[in-house]
């Protein structure tokens, strides 16, 4: 090593402490800052997020009442398309039932089914089998049975015979 | 006694500030809004939890309303159809010997749906025409229900008939065909 008092040799103010300390200062602000940074964009994320999923669940809460009405809309529907098959079974079974009821004796010209009601035209050999083999079953299904007789031109008896349900027993099977 | 170089007494001053400095930074910026991270972050994952559990919900609904739109299909669209009487006569002709269906009566509003009644007469050789026709329209393309008063009257080997059918359809419907007739 030269040592001279012409020409010093220059001191630089960055010494190598001063060196080290910036990189140690600049190092450590460099963490605070990026953890801040982090933070900062972690939290506005979060913030982002929250506004997405409340708008996806406000979408889906309208899809679902949309969804609700229609099921109980579908529900509905099958329940009245239910009642009303079930309705048109039992009056098939009804009828039936009625055309079995009369016997091979009497032959009927006319049936009228009320919703309350059935009168019913017909002819008869005579009265009693009318009573026995008609009026008989059809008074254990109506509550109010009347009938009433004209004579035909051959000796036997035209009969009209009106049956009615109490309309308390109509409102309890509907 | 050796003094302190004026470098050292730098080096601690410059120290000290980056101290306060960090410090400072630290509990007035860093330490609050690492807590709203946390705080944030906790809420975040419980709106996840509960939106996850509000999409899974919302999935098995949809599940149940496909399942259901599957199963009522044929339901569905009778109650969509509109009633066309001459279509209605094409169909069930063969359960008749003549059948007539009078034109559409205003509709009314019965439990929510559309009600259209409509008055039929028709003739039949036997009783058993008319149970197959009841079976039939349980299956046809509409929400019919057969209403009293029913009239059966012989006729030599036919025998009349005369009915009321109620015929179901959307509310929808009776709002588009009452527009409709306005415009007329």
């Amino acid at each position: 090593m030269k040592y001279s008092y012409i020409a010093p040799k220059k001191k630089s103010a960055f010494t190598q402490e001063i060196q080290l300390l910036l990189s140690f200062f600049s190092i450590t602000l460099l963490m605070l800052l990026v953890t801040y940074a982090f933070l900062l964009y972690k939290n506005y994320t979060f913030v982002e997020d929250k506004k997405e999923l409340s708008t996806k669940k406000i979408e889906l809460e309208k899809s679902f009442l949309v969804m609700e009405t229609e099921i109980a809309h579908i529900e509905k529907q099958k329940m009245l398309s239910e009642t009303v098959y079930t309705k048109n079974t039992v009056l098939k079974d009804s009828i039936a039932n009625l055309f079995d009821l009369v016997p091979l004796r009497i032959t009927l010209s006319q049936a009228q089914l009320l919703k309350n009601g059935l009168i019913l035209y017909g002819i008869t050999p005579n009265k009693d089998i009318y009573n026995f083999m008609l009026q008989a079953p059809l008074r254990s299904i109506f509550h109010k049975t009347y009938s009433s007789f004209y004579p035909a031109k051959n000796g036997w008896y035209r009969f009209v015979s009106t049956n009615y349900i109490d309309e308390e027993e109509i409102a309890i099977d509907e | 006694m050796s003094s302190i170089s004026r470098q050292h007494i730098y080096l601690v001053v410059v120290s000290m500030f980056l101290l306060i400095f960090v410090l400072v930074f630290s509990f007035l910026v860093l330490i609050p809004q690492g807590k709203e991270y946390r705080i944030k972050r906790v809420e975040l994952k419980k709106l996840t939890k509960e939106f996850r559990e509000y999409s899974n919900f919302h999935d098995e609904t949809e599940d149940t309303l496909q399942d259901l739109r599957s199963k009522n299909r044929r339901i569905i669209t009778a109650f969509d159809t509109k009633f066309n009487p001459e279509r209605f006569e094409r169909a069930n002709k063969g359960y008749f010997s003549d059948l007539k269906v009078s034109s559409l009566s205003e509709p009314t509003l019965e439990n929510g749906f559309g009600l259209y009644e409509v008055n039929t007469t028709s003739q039949i050789s036997s009783p058993k025409s008319f149970y197959d026709f009841l079976d039939a329209i349980n299956k046809s393309a509409y929400i019919i229900a057969v209403n009293f008063p029913i009239d059966f009257k012989r006729d030599g080997e036919i025998i009349k008939s005369s009915f009321t059918m109620k015929v179901y359809c959307n509310k929808s419907d009776i709002n588009a065909t009452a527009s409709e007739s306005k415009k007329k």
